[in-house]
C-alpha cells in the first residue's frame, strides 16, 4: 500500500488540489462558476472544519481546508465528519446523504440540482486519494 | 419558452407594481412578511402557472422569493418574471424541506428574529384553494419562534378585485378562444353530426379547437370541459363528460374552458337536439330571457343580492322561478381565483360571496346561471365572464345568446 494522507490535513489538501486541477475538465464541468463550502461538524478532535471549493469557468480556482468560519460560498453543506468521510471514501453518495437528512444544504436547491453531478465529480476525484480517517 | 412581458403588449402586467401594492398593504397592517400559498396569489404575483404546492414569501421590500416542488422549479423559473435566484425548490433533503427553506429564508436571509407573518387560510367550496394547512401553520410557527402567523389573505384579495387593462385584455383573448371551441362544437353537431356522438367526444372537439386557437388548458377542476346531455342537464352542478350518446329530442349543455396567460375563458352554451318538444322549447325560451335580463342589469353600483332579485323577479314573471338556482354569478381572476365575490369576510356567511358587495368599474365576474327542471329531464347553464362598467357590462364571450334546435 502506498502513502496514506491524513484526511483534511495539509498534505491531503495539497494532493486533493492537484488531483482536482488535473481531473476536472472545464467542458465536462459545463464551464460552471460556483462555490461550495462543506462544514464538518464533530471532527474526531471535537473541532469544526470546512472544505471550500470554488470553480470558475469550469476550472478549479480554489480548494482550501480550514477551521473556524468558512468562507462565503454559494452553497453550504452541513454534516458530521463521519458523513463527509464516508462520502470521500466513496462509501456514501452525497445525494443519498442529503435525502436521508445526514447532510443539510443551505442554498437554492433549484440551482443545486444542476450542480449535483458536478459535486459528484469532485467527490469522485477526492475518493481516489488514499487517506486515513 | 422564457418569460415575455413587453410593456407595449396589450397583455402587459406590471408585476413589480403588484408586489409594491402588497408591500404597501403589509406595511399598513404591520406585517413583516407575507406568505402566499393559494394558486390565486401565486398566479397574480408570479404571472406564471404554478400548480404544485408553493410558498410565495413577500418581504417588506424587494422582490419576493417562491419555493416550489423541486421537479417543477426549473420550469417555473423559466416562466416567471422573478430572477432565477428568487425561484427556489424544496425537496425531501436535509435542510431543503418546505419548513426548513422558508424558515432559513426568514431568519438567515432576511435576518429577522421575530415579527408578524401574514398567511392564507380560510374556508372554500373550491377544493384546490390552497389555504395553509394546520400542519403547515403549526410547523412554521414551531420553526420560527418569535414570529406570529396571522390570516391576511384579504390583503391580496382586495387588490385582485379591480382588473388592470392587461388582465382584461387577456380575458378577452381567452374568451375569443373559448368561442372558437363553441364554433367547432356547433359545426360538429349540426347536420346530423350529433348522431352517435358522446359527451366526451364533443368535449374533445371543443378542446382541440380552443388549443388550436392558442388556449393552453381547459383548466377547470370540475371536469375540464363540462358537458351534460339529456336528463344529466338537470342534475345541476359540475359534470365531467361521460360516454353517454346523444339522443334526439333532448337538451345538451357545453361548458367550455380555455386559458390564455392565466386568464380564464368560461362559456356555457345550450342546445336542444331536435325535434324539441314544446315543453323543452318553453324552458329554453325562459332561460334565454332570464340570462338576457340579468346580463343587461349588471353595472357598477349593483350588488349580488340586488342581481339575484332582478333574476328572481323575472323568473317569477315567466313562471319558472321553481327551476332557477339562487344567485347569478361567481368570482373570477387569474388561474386559481374563482368563486366568491368580495375580499373581506364581513358578509353573513364567512367565505361566501358577500351579498352586499358593491360592484365597481373594471371588476370582473362570471355571470353564472343554472336552471333545472328534473321532472322534464331538462336543465341549462349559462356562464360568461363579464367586465363591470359604469352603465352596463361587457360580456366577453361573443357567442350568440340562444338555445337553438340542432337538427
Amino acid at each position: 500500500m502506498g502513502e496514506l494522507f491524513g484526511y483534511l490535513d495539509a498534505d491531503w489538501t495539497a494532493e486533493a488540489r492537484k488531483r482536482l486541477a488535473e481531473a476536472l475538465d472545464p467542458e465536462k464541468m459545463n464551464g460552471i462558476t460556483t462555490s461550495m463550502a462543506d462544514i464538518y461538524e464533530a471532527c474526531p478532535d471535537g473541532r469544526m472544519r470546512w472544505m471550500f471549493v470554488r470553480c470558475e469557468g469550469g476550472r478549479l480556482a480554489s480548494f482550501e481546508v480550514g477551521e473556524g468560519e468558512a468562507p462565503e460560498a454559494e452553497f453550504r453543506i452541513l454534516g458530521s465528519y463521519e458523513t463527509f468521510a464516508a462520502i470521500s471514501r466513496g462509501e456514501l453518495g452525497s445525494q443519498k446523504a442529503l435525502m436521508t437528512g445526514k447532510l443539510k444544504l443551505k442554498g437554492n436547491m433549484a440551482k443545486a440540482l444542476r450542480l449535483a453531478p458536478l459535486a459528484d465529480r469532485i467527490n469522485k476525484v477526492l475518493s481516489t486519494i488514499p487517506a486515513k480517517y | 419558452m422564457s418569460y415575455e412581458n413587453d410593456p407595449k403588449s396589450p397583455y402587459y402586467i406590471d408585476n413589480r407594481a403588484r408586489v409594491a401594492a402588497i408591500q404597501a398593504s403589509m406595511k399598513a397592517r404591520g406585517l413583516d412578511l407575507y406568505l402566499g400559498s393559494r394558486p390565486r396569489t401565486l398566479s397574480w404575483v408570479l404571472d406564471a402557472f404554478c400548480p404544485w404546492r408553493s410558498y410565495l414569501a413577500i418581504p417588506r421590500s424587494g422582490d419576493p422569493v417562491v419555493f416550489t416542488f423541486i421537479v417543477d422549479s426549473t420550469r417555473l423559473a423559466d416562466e416567471t418574471w422573478l430572477p432565477l435566484d428568487n425561484v427556489r425548490a424544496y425537496a425531501p433533503m436535509g435542510g431543503q424541506d418546505q419548513v426548513s427553506v422558508i424558515s432559513a429564508y426568514v431568519t438567515e436571509e432576511l435576518g429577522l428574529s421575530g415579527g408578524r407573518i401574514g398567511a392564507e387560510t380560510g374556508l372554500s367550496v373550491y377544493t384546490p384553494e390552497g389555504n395553509l394547512s394546520k400542519y403547515e401553520w403549526d410547523a412554521l410557527e414551531a420553526a420560527l419562534p418569535g414570529f406570529a402567523l396571522e390570516n391576511a389573505h384579504e390583503l391580496v384579495d382586495e387588490l385582485q378585485l379591480v382588473k388592470d387593462p392587461g388582465t382584461m385584455a387577456r380575458f378577452r383573448e381567452a374568451s375569443r378562444m373559448v368561442d372558437e371551441g363553441q364554433k367547432a362544437a356547433r359545426a360538429a353537431l349540426e347536420g346530423g353530426g350529433w348522431k352517435g356522438m358522446t359527451e366526451t367526444e364533443i368535449a374533445g372537439i371543443g378542446a382541440l379547437a380552443m388549443r388550436r386557437a392558442g388556449s393552453v388548458s381547459e383548466w377547470n377542476f370540475a371536469g375540464l370541459n363540462e358537458i351534460s346531455s339529456g336528463y344529466r342537464t338537470a342534475l345541476g352542478a359540475c359534470t365531467p363528460p361521460t360516454n353517454r350518446v346523444f339522443q334526439a329530442g333532448e337538451p345538451l349543455m357545453l361548458d367550455f374552458h380555455s386559458m390564455f396567460k392565466l386568464a380564464l375563458g368560461d362559456y356555457s352554451h345550450n342546445y336542444l337536439i331536435g325535434p324539441a318538444s314544446k315543453t323543452l322549447r318553453r324552458h329554453a325560451d325562459n332561460f334565454v330571457d332570464l340570462v338576457d335580463t340579468v346580463l343587461k342589469a349588471y353595472r357598477a353600483g349593483r350588488t349580488p343580492s340586488d342581481m339575484a332579485s332582478v333574476m328572481s323577479a323575472r323568473a317569477e314573471a315567466l313562471g319558472c322561478a321553481d327551476y332557477v338556482y339562487p344567485g347569478c354569478e361567481h368570482g373570477i381572476g387569474l388561474f386559481g381565483d374563482e368563486w366568491r365575490i368580495g375580499a373581506r369576510n364581513d358578509g353573513p356567511f364567512p367565505y361566501w360571496t358577500d351579498p352586499d358587495h358593491v360592484y365597481r368599474k373594471d371588476e370582473m365576474l362570471i355571470c353564472a346561471m343554472q336552471y333545472a327542471a328534473p321532472a322534464d329531464s331538462v336543465g341549462f347553464r349559462y356562464e360568461n365572464p363579464i367586465i363591470i362598467g359604469e352603465g352596463g357590462c361587457e360580456w366577453l364571450s361573443k357567442f350568440p345568446l340562444a338555445i337553438e334546435e340542432i337538427a
